[in-house]
């Protein structure tokens, strides 16, 4: 009788199972998530996780000197994975959020964890990728994260390829992301001298920006700057001085360096009044 | 002192005949070669998220060897009433608790060799570069961190009545000093009145485990510590041992021994 009755319900689950299964294949997935084995594990609690990973990267770039939840302040105003694409120098300077210490417990203390300022150099930005990957994974819709690994991976690492690869995953999760658009162009432009697709990226780049202020998702405007810094450095490269004029003025009207960009209209409107100059395109 | 080198012979048999640490070894090890395994952008030489999650395992792992063997030692000899013949060799209660702390940091201390050794090779394969001196102090001051959290649960053992207990409580109490014991300061200081003089009491009066956990610097390749603080460390961990030692002499000393 009990034989009977477990196999009854062996038989009872695999019926179910049956039924079931193909129902649970056609529910629509969220938009952006991927059928991964840590969404499946994770649901979207592994967003949460997803910025705590891209912060570790963070700690990472500093070797560790990082702020704890214990501590009020971030060691600069913006993270050095996001902020703008400058070279970074080593600094010695202890205390920017631990300040002084309070105890000679926390005096001692602090023989124990690193606390000099510092980046990652020497090709070893590298090591940030692995939690950047990972932050990427838990949540593809962080555009953020494709970007920053995609900046390190074309510079000091020198892997156009991966970091091309990297954005394409992206953008495949976020089809409208301007920021993902204009890196890739970046890549064509830099690292693949093909400046014909590069300025396709970067129009693309700005057709979605103009989108995304059209119907008031507030984009960010220093990438709208970009975008058009980027196009007059194109314009250069292909010798077309016409557009690089048109692009100029419209990069003027949004950029905070308005006396050195009239310069640089008065020397291309000289150019081109000169005779002989043939604007090409 | 033979009485105690005998009860601490006793532990470490035990701590090679139970299966803990071989599974806690076998898991951190393919745990660690699953993830050097990973393709992250064709780059064979990123090993810094290798080593902070082998070294989290470690970490773990020591403290559940650390914890649990310390914790059922006492309970253990109660329970199966082998305390009566052992106390009648005769040993005294304060050279049990010697022996039985002796035995528990001596096997952790072995088991930290096994899980060092491992950590060492998988990142030399990488970094082809054996930073020793790191290494030793990393090593040294996790081990005397282990011997505080031993007396400690030692300790739990005599005062808590069940070993899952004891060891639940001193999982809490460890974890806590671990994650916000160097922090109290400056929570307290955030606090008005009696609470915030209590909790800047607290700070002092906890043992600061914090200061013998050197992660971030053998990740992050800094260079070893100073040798002087490192023996501050060191002194600093043996007196809170013997603290946790004394308080479980005290209160073993007139405890009955039947359930």
């Amino acid at each position: 009788m009990s034989y009977c009755l477990t196999l009854s319900l062996l038989l009872g689950c695999f019926t179910l199972a049956t039924v079931l299964e193909p129902l649970f294949s056609k529910m629509p997935m969220r938009e952006g998530s991927t059928p991964s084995v840590l969404a499946a594990m994770m649901g979207d609690s592994r967003r949460m996780f997803a910025n705590h990973f891209f912060a570790q990267a963070d700690a990472y770039f500093h070797s560790g000197f990082y702020p704890t939840i214990f501590d009020t302040a971030v060691p600069e105003e913006r993270g050095h994975l996001t902020e703008a694409r400058e070279d970074h120098e080593k600094e010695a300077h202890e205390g920017t959020f631990l300040g002084h210490p309070a105890d000679w417990i926390d005096r001692f203390g602090r023989n124990f964890y690193p606390t000099v300022h510092t980046h990652l150099g020497n090709g070893q930005e590298g090591e940030i990728l692995p939690w950047l990957k990972l932050s990427a994974d838990l949540d593809p819709t962080r555009v953020e994260t494709y970007v920053t690994a995609a900046y390190w991976l074309r510079t000091t690492l020198n892997k156009p390829d991966e970091a091309e690869e990297f954005l394409r995953q992206g953008l495949r999760s976020n089809p409208d992301s301007y920021e993902i658009l204009l890196e890739l162009g970046r890549i064509d432009f830099y690292n693949k001298a093909d400046t014909r697709v590069a300025r396709n990226l970067y129009e693309l780049a700005l057709q979605k920006w103009r989108r995304a202020d059209s119907v008031g998702q507030k984009p960010d405007g220093h990438i709208y700057e970009e975008i058009f810094g980027e196009l007059v450095r194109a314009d250069r490269k292909e010798g077309d001085l016409k557009q690089e004029l048109a692009d100029l003025q419209e990069l003027l009207k949004v950029s905070p360096n308005k006396d050195s960009l009239r310069q640089t209209i008065a020397d291309v409107t000289a150019q081109l009044s000169r005779p002989g100059t043939q604007p090409q395109r | 002192m033979n009485n105690i080198l005998a009860l601490a012979g006793v532990v470490i048999k035990e701590l090679y005949r139970r299966k803990d640490f071989y599974v806690l070894f076998v898991l951190t090890a393919m745990i660690t070669l699953m993830l050097g395994s990973v393709n992250i952008f064709s780059d064979q030489t990123i090993v810094r998220y290798l080593k902070d999650v082998c070294l989290l395992l470690i970490w773990i792992s020591s403290l559940v060897i650390a914890i649990t063997t310390a914790a059922r030692q006492i309970p253990a000899e109660r329970e199966s009433r082998t305390i009566f013949p052992l106390l009648a060799k005769p040993v005294s209660r304060g050279e049990l608790i010697v022996g039985k702390f002796l035995g528990c940091w001596l096997a952790c201390g072995i088991a930290l060799l096994v899980f060092y050794f491992f950590f060492g090779v998988i990142t030399a394969s990488r970094e082809h570069a054996w930073p020793w001196a790191i290494y030793l102090q990393a090593v040294w001051l996790h081990w005397i961190c282990l011997g505080i959290i031993v007396a400690m649960s030692l300790l739990g053992s005599i005062i808590f009545a069940a070993p899952s207990s004891n060891s639940t409580i001193c999982f809490v109490v460890v974890l806590g000093i671990l994650f916000a014991g160097g922090h109290l300061n400056r929570v307290a200081l955030g606090m008005h009145g009696a609470r915030g003089a209590v909790l800047y009491a607290l700070y002092y009066l906890i043992p600061h485990l914090e200061w013998y956990d050197l992660r971030e610097l053998v990740v992050h390749d800094w260079n070893s510590i100073a040798w002087l603080p490192w023996i501050g460390a060191t002194i600093y961990g043996l007196l809170y041992a013997g603290f946790f030692l004394a308080a479980a002499w005290l209160a073993f000393r007139r405890r009955g021994l039947t359930l």
